[in-house]
């Protein structure tokens, strides 16, 4: 038990170093950019995985709140006002949204929500498309005012690396101590069984609202960050497609394990990149790669290393 | 302590299309007694459980635990006031440890605070050394202590029954609905769980058992209803209860029509 | 007005179309498959091959597509469903959803993105009652969904594949213990589903034209009247369609055309807040 707890943590700290010293090896900055939304990308599949990995709630709503998160930020940062405010102003516009969507919808079972889901982020996304003379139309705002706190902030892809490298830390550090919490037990209990959760003492309609409306949270602060170190937004990051794609990162990285989403994310950011001279054929791959990984991995690729580590050890 | 039952039931009626499954049923169940509920298949055994938990509301009656009314409340609410219960058909959390499946139903009164979470403040660390309590204890009256760690889903079938239990017990209740632990138990395993219901009279649980094997029950129950197409029609001691010739003739003109 | 209630009805009857190729599958496996509208998109697009890059007649470019989307959907069920038949229907979504983006692009490599139109395989002059146009395709729209409508509810109550099906669907393992040839009847319905689809296709591209990226949002029109209709109801997927079309062709006249695809979904999400399982309820039974 004690030595197993060392390993992982001398595992973790190889990790950290890893990470942080990645970007002094990558020369080029487009790396680190892509690095950089590979971050985002995971906070918001993090934020995913409590309405869905762990309360079993299908949303493909979560690219709304990535973009509703961004686009509060682009809006504000750009009418004046200071950036500090606009972390604020993005969570309070996705939970303000995640109730109007939650509350009257998370009674409803499987295919009903998930196409609930689907028609709010649908409804989103052409209110961005269309409400131009705000958000831009289907060109997007240009020049959003970067992150600065005091009159500080990070210059250059490199130190939004690190800035993003400290916020999916602390990302992280939430859900694991949410996952060990009663809120978090009770997640899975729902997911599991929503009866004996129920007959338990679980509210498990108050457990799916927060489930969600955390989720919502994580992408809206998401949103803030993409808006405010990418400095170019439009509709189509944050469309029904970006959805789709988030809870491929979700099932493809492995449902309700932590791991599991920063390496789903990794993996399905990084990969289009290093796979563009496939062309049009990528996206055929990827649809045929999505279907073998859910097929013959049911666990997402954090069970796949594990399920080899329990091979090796019975081999021996 | 008053003479007063802790759970009394009345004119529990239940109907699903034109069945009437439940009809006008009452009970007084006085406290720490084992009171088994027994009846032939289709009699309205599990319906009556299900309206007495919530999981699935009666049309009309009045419950009352302790002299609080149940009458559709949400399952929660129910079990936060004291009712626990297990399923015939387990539904354990496969997807959590086994402590953490006992720990789900031992923060039933603990209120969650999302910052307290967060922060990891002294009240949230307190809260969870109670709830740890609470489910470890539950599981060493069940003989569960050993496997805390393990993945619910990988213990045996009658361990998962007992885990049931455990987690029932966790949310510590006045009163406990077992709906048939015994079955798909060897006859080893039923003795144990007798032994283990037996104890927890003692600690002064109200038990309320549902089965269908009426000689289990009789020798551990202080006290039986028999449930015929959704009525009681008889009550007592097992004694009594045996002697009663609606019972047998509905256990035995049951038995003749099955034939 | 007259005129918007026919452009309307013709509209809504496609999308009553795919709801009903989506029942033909729920009502077998209860799964909602997430790619139909990609299915209607090929199937749009092997007419176009068929009748305009192969010059073939209209009719025989129908037969074509027929075959060939029956061959596509018992393909589309052996990857996407079968693997997954005793898993989580949660994750059949998502592979209905991955085998939509993968027909998708594999239509893109082989007719380009451009849209294509195709030749309605009826002809003749357009109707006219007293200001109101109907062109002789939007009857064949509504002849096309009016027949395949009889021929549904025939063969859901009146044969012997309709009981098949609907033991299927009511208990998959007891459907087996008890000798239906299971694998056999769940072929069938995807075949019917996936043809269902492409007949919507090939009554679209007339209209419309065809474009790899139209399924989307059809296949999504799709599964709104579904909702609205209650998921398995027959003539819940027909009015929801036609209701669905109607709501959609005056919202773009009377509100804005901006929202056009909006309306869809505040519709169904409205109606799911006040009757949970859709206007005429869910037809089958929940699986446990």
């Amino acid at each position: 038990m004690k030595t197993s707890r060392l390993k992982t943590r001398i595992a973790l700290a190889l990790f950290a170093i890893a990470v942080l010293t990645i970007p002094l090896a990558a020369r080029d900055g487009y790396i680190i950019q892509l690095l950089n939304i590979a971050m985002l990308n995971a906070i918001v599949v993090l934020g995913l995985n409590f309405a869905t990995g762990w309360t079993g709630q299908i949303n493909f709503g979560q690219a709304a709140f990535y973009g509703l998160g961004a686009y509060t930020t682009a809006i504000a940062t750009k009418a004046g006002l200071p950036w500090i405010s606009t972390p604020f102003l993005a969570v309070a516009v996705v939970v303000a949204a995640s109730l109007v969507l939650g509350l009257p919808t998370l009674r409803l079972r499987t295919y009903y929500l998930a196409m609930t889901t689907i028609g709010f982020g649908e409804i989103v996304r052409l209110i961005i498309v269309h409400w131009e003379p705000v958000t831009g139309g289907t060109s997007g705002l240009r020049a959003i005012p970067g992150i600065s706190l005091f009159g500080f902030g990070p210059q250059g892809q490199i130190q939004h690396y690190y800035v993003l490298i400290a916020v999916l830390a602390v990302a992280v550090l939430v859900a694991v101590r949410i996952r060990h919490s009663a809120l978090g037990r009770a997640m899975i209990a729902t997911k599991d069984s929503e009866i004996a959760a129920e007959q338990s003492g679980v509210d498990t309609t108050r457990t799916k609202l927060l489930a969600f409306i955390i989720g919502a949270i994580y992408a809206g602060l998401a949103g803030c960050l993409y808006a405010s170190s990418i400095r170019f937004i439009s509709p189509d990051s944050f469309s029904g497609i970006q959805a789709v794609l988030l809870m491929t990162m979700l099932i493809v990285g492995g449902m309700g394990s932590i791991a599991g989403c920063i390496i789903g994310a990794a993996a399905l950011t990084l990969l289009p990149e290093a796979l563009r001279f496939l062309g049009q054929w990528y996206l055929v791959l990827y649809g045929l790669g999505v279907i073998v990984v859910i097929v013959l991995a049911p666990g997402g690729l954090a069970s796949i290393a594990s399920t080899i580590r329990l091979r090796l050890a019975g081999a021996r | 302590m008053s003479d007063r039952p802790i759970l009394t039931a009345r004119g529990v009626t239940k109907r699903f299309g034109g069945l009437v499954a439940l009809d006008g049923v009452d009970l007084d169940i006085p406290r720490g007694v084992v009171q088994a509920i027994i009846g032939p298949n289709g009699s309205g055994k599990t319906t009556l459980l299900n309206a007495l938990s919530g999981a699935s509301h009666a049309d009309a009656g009045s419950i009352q635990i302790d002299g609080r009314e149940l009458f559709r409340l949400k399952p929660h609410r129910i079990a936060r006031l004291g009712l626990a219960r297990t399923f015939q058909t387990i539904r354990i959390f496969n997807n959590l440890s086994v402590i953490e499946n006992v720990k789900v139903a031992g923060a039933c009164n603990t209120p969650i605070s999302l910052f307290g979470i967060v922060t990891e403040d002294a009240r949230q660390k307190q809260n969870e050394a109670e709830i740890e309590y609470r489910a470890r204890a539950a599981l060493e009256v069940v003989g569960l202590g050993g496997r805390a760690n393990d993945r619910a889903a990988q213990l045996p079938y009658a361990q998962q029954r007992l885990l049931e239990i455990a987690r029932a017990l966790a949310s510590k209740p006045d009163v406990l609905l077992l709906d048939e632990p015994a079955a798909g138990m060897n006859m080893t395993e039923s003795m144990k769980l007798l032994g283990t219901i037996a104890d927890l009279k003692t600690s002064g649980i109200t038990i309320l058992l549902v089965e269908h094997n009426v000689r289990l029950v009789m020798g551990i129950s202080d006290r039986v209803v028999v449930l015929d197409f959704g009525k009681k029609i008889a009550e007592g001691t097992p004694e009594e209860v045996q002697r009663n010739p609606r019972v047998i003739e509905a256990y035995l003109g049951r038995r003749h029509r099955h034939a | 007005m007259g005129q918007l209630v026919i452009n309307g009805l013709a509209l809504g009857s496609i999308y009553a179309l795919v709801a009903l190729g989506l029942l033909l599958i729920f009502n077998t496996v209860q799964i909602v498959n997430f790619a139909q509208g990609q299915l209607l998109m090929l199937g749009a697009f092997i007419g176009i091959s068929s009748a305009v890059t192969h010059e073939l007649p209209v009719a025989i470019a129908w037969i074509i597509t027929m075959v060939a989307m029956a061959f596509v959907g018992i393909v589309f069920m052996v990857l996407v469903y079968f693997p997954l038949r005793r898993r989580p229907p949660f994750l059949v979504i998502l592979t209905t959803i991955a085998m939509g983006i993968v027909l998708e692009n594999l239509t893109l490599i082989i007719w380009g993105p451009l849209p294509v139109s195709m030749p309605s395989p009826v002809h003749g002059a357009p109707l006219r009652f007293s200001g109101v146009v109907i062109s002789m395709h939007q009857i064949f729209i509504f002849v096309t969904l009016a027949v395949i409508l009889l021929l549904q509810f025939l063969l859901l109550t009146k044969t012997r594949f309709g009981i098949l099906m609907q033991a299927t669907a009511q208990d998959l393992h007891t459907a087996r213990l008890v000798g239906i040839p299971v694998n056999r009847t769940i072929a069938v319905a995807f075949a019917l589903g996936a043809m269902l689809s492409g007949v919507a296709g090939l009554l679209v591209a007339p209209i419309f034209l065809a474009e790899p990226t139209m399924g989307g949002s059809l296949g999504l029109k799709g599964f709104v009247v579904s909702v609205i209709g209650g998921f398995g109801n027959l003539p819940g997927a027909v009015i929801g369609g036609l209701f669905l079309g109607l709501i959609e062709t005056f919202g773009a006249r009377y509100i804005s055309s901006n929202f056009r695809d909006a309306y869809a979904f505040i519709v169904m999400i409205a109606v799911l807040v006040a009757w949970p399982r859709g206007l005429f309820g869910e037809k089958s039974s929940e699986k446990v």
